[in-house]
């Protein structure tokens, strides 16, 4: 599904990836694993096209990720950032502006799946009409997650996803994703509540390979 | 009516006026008399040479000579407005010279074919005075045009990506970024027009004045060349824009640092 084939990649003299190579099955939820500042983030902007790797290749479902693919494979995959930029403005806005790009106005935009979304992260209704410039850190990563899950991908690319959350929501967030068998999750944390359940494959980048 | 002429005395004269602020300077310590004289000197050294080049453009007027001097106008104004921006001139010359150019010469012969219209479309009268007006006040609405968008995308490259990750088009994420810097750019031009003859006689209308024309005259002009100064702004500022993101972006959409004069390498 994700493959990292030898990649090497490089900037400011300073090395991010040496001769990496990973792959991620379709249905699998991986777990990297890295010191933080070590760059671990530049796997998800490989895959995403943000990068290109300076030797080796990233490549999704079987296509090499390039200039013509990357805009194909982001409309299949699901991104959130570890800090989440949102913008400023209302929540119904930012929902509106996300279902109403092109590659998602197929969605429908189910009003209810939004509702029931909204309750199970323990969002208030009040919450669409709140800017979104006064969320918490944590509100504002629940809030992506929902906008994720709306988009109906079944790849997801979680980087540090719970690291505002409370333990409680911390849980609520992995089981939600590593219950669903038909979704991929790469995902970047440190959290126990990953890194303890019993589904999720580890992944050590500086060692270069798997955990027992 | 002619113009009355100013002497050389009277041009003394004139500067003798800027006593007045080099008492007060002095008198309350502004940190004034010197930019004051050197933007008096420079302002003086460049208008005399400007005029004695305009005085043998007029007195040649011909066409070839009036086109260059314009092709040079435009020069200078892509210089001046990438310069002012945080882009380094080398990326975006040649867009912003064609951008520029198509927003003027579309405005001038307009105006100089179908408005006034002239004999001779290069009349140096026509082409030199009115491409100086609209290159220098399309100059301003581009620097703020161009910056804002380059520096408000580089800012904001976190939440572009982001955009972008959800699966929108170049275009889709670009568009808030685009509509903003335009709007801006076009801001002070349009600020500018909804107090003009209130708060101040426009320049152009005071020098046709001057030059003897009646104000009934000159007001046409200014209405004239204020709707050939926003149409040339905006236009100008929507090409310049549309002609650097090919430069500017990778085919991945991804804003490329080593466009920025302070920032060399990659996005991380």
């Amino acid at each position: 599904m994700i493959r990292f084939d030898h990649v090497h990649l490089a900037f400011d003299g300073r090395k991010i990836f040496n001769d990496l190579s990973l792959e991620v099955q379709r249905g699998e939820k991986v777990v990297v694993l890295a010191k933080s500042g070590t760059g671990k983030s530049s796997l998800f902007s490989l895959v995403l096209g943000f990068l290109e790797p300076d030797e080796g290749q990233v490549s999704f479902d079987g296509q090499p990720v390039d200039e013509k693919s990357a805009w194909e494979i982001r409309q299949k995959i699901a991104y959130i950032d570890q800090d989440v930029s949102l913008g400023d403005g209302k929540i119904i806005d930012l929902f509106d502006f996300v279902l109403k790009l092109k590659a998602n106005i197929h969605l429908g935009g189910s009003r209810e799946r939004m509702q029931e979304l909204l309750q199970y992260f323990e969002f208030d209704q009040e919450i669409l009409t709140k800017d979104i410039e006064n969320l918490s850190g944590g509100e504002r990563q629940r809030l992506a997650i929902i906008i994720a899950v709306l988009l109906q991908r079944d790849v997801f690319l979680l980087d540090e996803v719970t690291s505002a959350l409370d333990k409680q929501l911390k849980k609520k967030v992995a089981d939600f994703f590593i219950a669903r068998q038909d979704w991929t999750c790469l995902v970047i944390s440190h959290d126990p509540v990953w890194l303890e359940n019993p589904e999720i494959k580890i992944f050590d980048l500086e060692e270069g390979g798997w955990k027992p | 009516m002619e113009t009355v002429d100013l002497s050389l005395v009277s041009l003394v004269l004139t500067f003798l006026l800027l006593v007045l602020p080099v008492v007060l300077s002095l008198k309350f310590g502004f940190a004034l008399i010197k930019p004051l004289f050197y933007a008096v000197g420079r302002m003086t050294v460049q208008l005399i040479l400007i005029g004695i080049f305009l005085k043998y453009l007029f007195l040649w007027n011909n066409t070839w000579i009036n086109f260059l001097w314009l092709i040079i106008m435009i020069t200078v104004a892509v210089f001046s407005a990438v310069r002012s921006s945080a882009i380094k001139i080398s990326k975006v010359f040649i867009p912003g010279f064609l951008s520029f150019s198509i927003a003027t010469f579309v405005v001038i012969f307009y105006l100089n074919m179908v408005v006034i219209p002239l004999d001779n479309v290069f009349d140096a009268r026509y082409l030199i005075v009115l491409g100086g007006m609209l290159l220098g006040n399309s100059l301003r609405g581009n620097i703020v045009g161009i910056s804002t968008f380059y520096e408000n995308i580089r800012k904001d490259a976190k939440k572009y990506l982001y955009v972008l990750s959800l699966g929108a088009s170049h275009y889709e994420a670009l568009l808030p970024y685009f509509r903003e810097s335009v709007q801006l750019a076009l801001k002070p031009t349009l600020a500018a027009m909804a107090t003009m003859g209130i708060v101040a006689l426009p320049g152009m209308m005071t020098g046709v004045i001057l030059g003897g024309a009646s104000p009934e005259v000159a007001i046409k002009y200014q209405i004239m060349i204020m709707i050939a100064i926003v149409v040339s702004t905006i236009t100008s500022v929507v090409l310049t824009i549309l002609m650097t993101l090919r430069v500017c972006f990778n085919r991945y959409g991804v804003l490329r640092r080593n466009v920025f004069v302070d920032v060399n390498g990659r996005i991380p």
